[in-house]
């Protein structure tokens, strides 16, 4: 069964760059969302295997965006990844006490994101 | 030679002659009296001339004695015709009390005719009432014709002699046979008795003269032998004595109240049995004896000086004294105190021994024979003898004893000074030999004084040297320690101007944890008042907790543990508790405070970081966002470019392609994103010159426009510029990125199909004022409108931080960095302006930029 992969981030090129990626070197469908809200949504409808969720976003951050999809029992146990452009140590102490599968910090290798991705997959 | 009385048978020459003889008498009398100046001289010429004048048997000068006996002292007798009475003596009752009387007030002359036994009386002077000059005849008294009879003379003619108004004597004429005086005998016999008297007078004068220089030379002679140096006083009494006629006599001085010098000459009375009874006055001088005082007190004397005894047997005196000087054969005895100036400084006492008395009598007289009674029948001469009489001291005594103490006085006075010299010299003379002495032995001390002052004074002066080294050392000391005073005051002052000053909070504790001191920060960030905060427990006062909110445990408190360990403790993430409960967050160091190897306290240094804390969040805020938008681009490029170069999109070059794209358009951002920050900072430091210079408003608005109409034409907004010409003093790049950044922004956020319009206008400093009033324009204000979103009133302070982009996403798609108006104020503050927006939501924004004119600029730099 093909995974399926849902991208939260609200810069289009990351989006594309990404999904184009996780398409082309794992073969997995990707699904996108531009805002938090679509994001939670798209989530809750398509229940993707893995959720790449962007910390930084104009209308509601990342955190707030996962703490909704653990509220929502059929996102609660979907794996979310977090993108984050905050490299702050501190930051990334706060992001990993949260039960996230991974925190990944912006600007990433590609190929090496899908191989994380493909771990917690696997 | 004697006048001769002529016959009495001549007749008118007779008279005439007997005038002449009268005249001659008197002249020669007179002259013969003014001859000589002695008296026994003048009277043994009067009587022998009165004689021959008279012619009669006898003429005698018959003188009274005090007693009224009288001595005749001068006669002259015919021979063989009455017998010489010259020398003898007749006693007081011949010549009775109340004749010499008649004699002495009224002068009474008589003749007495013992034949005729009459007798004629002629006063010279009245007795008051009535004046006769003529001869009176009456009968005489029968006992006088008898006395006269006895005598042998038959006439007599009597004349007194007065010494003044004193009876002095009586001139006498006798005859043998009857003889008649006429009145003008008798006023010749009476002018020779006046020049007696004159006579008298004169001889008198003479005497007390003589009397007088025989004094003086006495006290001279007595002054001269006191006035040698040896104060010759034994013949000074000798001389005193010999004046005085003694037989003896005295001088007591009182040189010394204790040792009185005695000088004595003849008989001496021995010192009463009676008075040698006592021993402490038997060795006492007769002068200095109470007795002798007492007895000269209350005895009269003559102004209180001299005391005169002429007769010891009848004086009234201490009879033991009397029984004394009797002894001594003594019967007369003068006194004279020396005195000078009030202080009796001696006596001078002169004896006179008893004296024999002779004298001759004519006749004598027997009290026993009854015959006496009558008048005396014979004038026999007879001689008494009276032995044992005292000598009477006559006034001349009593005058020259009195002068004569004067002299006595001031030698003894002399004497007394010379022997105080003399004691002043020998006690001086002592003194000064026990001076030299003294000085011997002081110069002596004065050797061994001065080398022990030498070896004193050397080692004073070690010791000075050493005093004065320490007094240096000690000023050394003292003015280092003033300076370390003074810099201890400086440094304390400059601790108190510091701990006042500083913005931390300082605070110190004892060992117990009370407040010892606070500076004014830290009762001002506690929320107290300094003298709140002394003396308080610090633990009670000032909450502390962790930074969590969790409040220590005593034990664990860190400043606790700085006074228990010594250990200095710092903390930057506590929480300490404001008087109004609330907390805050501190960083505060405690440490330590040693004293003597010991921990007496603590001193914990706190600040408030809240400030910095919510700066230090903003800078990670800040940084957070920097990194977000530079990772942002750079992770679409890494992603991309990780693509391809992974060669997966060799397959599919229209995704190469788009990678391409993305990763370009991506590095632009990434680019345009450091510009603007470098930008930023460059302007905010001030690295970024604006080249300013003339340029116009309306050009710089075109030119701002014509920028941005394609990017207006890809949007379909419609952009208007309505230009106004005015000179600005600036960089019109810079105003130009301006003017474009804000049109940029409202092309953004603007609608399609609605409109940016960029106006401008003049403005001048009151705000109020319109381009027509008179007051001069100094500003252009530019405005670019839109119609788009509008921004949130609560954005529109912060709209010009960085990063402060209302829509992200929207800016970000539309190539905004998030920075262009921080941009924008920076230019417009390096140009003196002003930036800022009103808005009004889903109505459009006006951004406004006030630029100042040039000619205001000019005007400016030209002042």
């Amino acid at each position: 069964m093909n995974k399926r992969i849902l991208i939260i981030d609200d810069e289009p090129d990351i989006r594309e760059a990404t999904q184009v990626c996780l398409e082309l070197a794992k073969g997995w469908e990707v699904l996108t969302a531009g805002s938090s809200a679509e994001g939670i949504e798209k989530a809750a409808a398509e229940q993707p295997d893995v959720v790449l969720l962007d910390v930084m976003m104009p209308d509601m951050d990342g955190l707030a965006t996962f703490q909704q999809m653990q509220a929502n029992p059929s996102t609660r146990n979907i794996p979310v990844i977090l993108l984050t452009a905050k490299a702050q140590p501190a930051d990334r102490r706060h992001y990993l006490q949260l039960e996230v599968a991974a925190v990944i910090t912006k600007p990433y290798d590609p190929l090496t994101l899908a191989d994380q991705i493909a771990e917690i997959l696997d | 030679m004697p006048f001769e009385h002529p016959s009495p048978s001549s007749s008118s020459s007779f008279l005439q002659g007997q005038q002449d003889s009268f005249a001659l008498l008197l002249h020669r009398m007179t002259h013969r009296i003014r001859q000589s100046l002695e008296l026994s001289e003048i009277l043994a010429t009067t009587v022998v001339e009165v004689r021959a004048f008279l012619n009669t048997d006898r003429v005698k000068i018959y003188c009274f004695q005090a007693d009224g006996s009288g001595e005749v002292i001068a006669e002259s007798i015919r021979e063989q015709r009455l017998p010489a009475l010259l020398g003898h003596n007749f006693p007081a009752e011949d010549i009775p009390e109340t004749a010499r009387e008649l004699f002495q007030k009224v002068r009474l002359r008589s003749i007495v005719d013992v034949a005729r036994q009459q007798i004629g009386v002629s006063p010279m002077v009245g007795d008051g009432t009535q004046v006769n000059h003529d001869l009176e005849f009456r009968p005489v008294d029968p006992c006088h014709i008898e006395y006269l009879t006895a005598m042998g003379v038959q006439s007599s003619l009597v004349v007194p002699i007065l010494d003044g108004e004193h009876l002095w004597g009586l001139l006498v004429s006798h005859h043998s046979v009857p003889r008649p005086v006429d009145e003008q005998e008798l006023q010749v016999v009476q002018l020779v008795a006046d020049q007696v008297s004159i006579a008298i007078a004169q001889s008198n004068l003479l005497q007390q003269t003589r009397q007088r220089a025989v004094q003086e030379a006495t006290i001279n002679r007595v002054t001269a032998l006191l006035h040698t140096p040896e104060m010759q006083f034994q013949a000074a009494l000798e001389q005193a004595v010999s004046a005085l006629q003694g037989c003896g006599g005295r001088l007591s001085l009182k040189l010394h109240a204790d040792q009185p010098q005695i000088f004595t000459l003849g008989a001496q009375p021995a010192l009463p049995e009676t008075w040698q009874s006592d021993p402490l006055l038997s060795s006492l001088p007769l002068e200095h004896h109470p007795h002798w005082q007492t007895w000269l007190d209350l005895e009269e004397s003559a102004n209180d000086c001299v005391w005169a005894v002429t007769d010891l047997y009848r004086a009234v005196m201490p009879s033991d004294l009397v029984l004394a000087l009797l002894e001594a054969e003594i019967r007369g005895i003068l006194i004279v105190r020396l005195q000078y100036r009030q202080e009796t400084l001696g006596y001078l006492s002169i004896f006179r021994q008893e004296i024999d008395v002779e004298r001759i009598w004519a006749g004598r007289i027997d009290a026993n024979d009854p015959r006496q009674q009558r008048p005396r029948q014979s004038f026999e001469t007879w001689r008494e003898l009276k032995k044992g009489q005292a000598n009477p001291w006559t006034q001349a005594d009593l005058e020259l004893a009195q002068a004569l103490s004067h002299p006595i006085a001031v030698a003894i006075h002399q004497r007394t000074l010379y022997q105080q010299v003399c004691t002043l010299n020998s006690n001086l003379e002592q003194d000064i030999q026990r001076r030299k002495q003294a000085e011997r032995k002081i110069s002596a001390l004065n050797a061994k004084l001065e080398q022990r002052v030498l070896a004193r004074t050397n080692e004073l002066q070690q010791a000075n040297q050493e005093l004065r080294w320490q007094i240096a050392e000690r000023e050394r000391v003292i003015a280092e320690r003033q300076q370390a005073e003074a810099l201890l005051d400086r440094l304390s002052h400059q601790n108190e101007l510091i701990l006042n000053s500083a913005g931390e909070g300082i605070y110190g504790l004892d060992l117990q944890g009370k407040i010892t001191f606070a500076n004014p920060a830290a009762a001002r960030i506690l929320g107290y008042e300094v003298e709140e905060l002394i003396g308080q427990w610090m633990y009670g006062l000032l909450k502390h907790s962790k930074s969590d909110g969790s409040p220590y445990l005593l034990a664990e408190n860190p400043i606790c543990l700085t006074l228990q360990t010594g250990v200095m403790q710092h903390r930057s993430d506590d929480r300490f508790c404001h008087r109004d409960g609330s907390t805050f967050p501190v960083e505060y160091v405690s440490s330590p405070i040693h004293e003597q190897n010991k921990i007496v306290g603590a001193v914990v240094l706190f600040k408030d970081i809240t400030l910095r804390q919510q700066v230090e969040q903003m800078k990670d805020e800040f940084v957070s966002i920097v990194s977000h938008e530079l990772r942002t681009p750079l992770t679409s490029i890494r992603s991309t470019l990780g693509l391809l170069s992974s060669g997966w999109l060799n397959s599919y070059p229209e995704k190469s392609q788009r990678m391409l794209e993305i990763a370009f358009s991506n590095t632009n951002r990434l680019v345009r994103l450091i510009n603007d920050v470098l930008d930023i900072e460059r302007i905010k430091f001030g690295k970024v010159t604006m080249e300013k210079r003339l340029c116009n408003a309306a050009d710089l608005m075109l030119q701002s426009v014509d920028t941005m109409r394609a990017m207006a034409e890809k949007a379909e907004v419609t952009l208007n510029v309505t230009p106004l010409s005015a000179n600005l003093w600036a960089d019109p790049d810079r105003i130009i990125q301006t003017f474009t950044n804000l049109l940029s922004n409202a092309i953004k956020f603007s609608p399609p199909h609605s409109a940016v319009h960029l106006s401008a206008e003049f403005l001048s400093d009151s705000a109020s004022s319109s381009p027509e009033s008179s007051v001069p324009l100094t500003y252009i204000r530019f405005c670019v409108q839109d119609q788009g979103i509008g921004i949130p009133a609560d954005k529109l302070d912060t709209i010009f931080d960085r990063f402060q982009q209302i829509d992200s996403s929207t800016s970000r798609s539309q190539g905004g960095t998030g920075l262009g108006l921080t941009i924008c104020r920076g230019i417009v503050q390096q140009h003196d302006g002003q930036v800022w927006v009103t808005s009004q939501i889903g109505q459009g924004s006006c951004f406004y930029v006030t630029l100042p004119l040039a000619d205001h600029e000019q005007t400016h730099l030209d002042h």
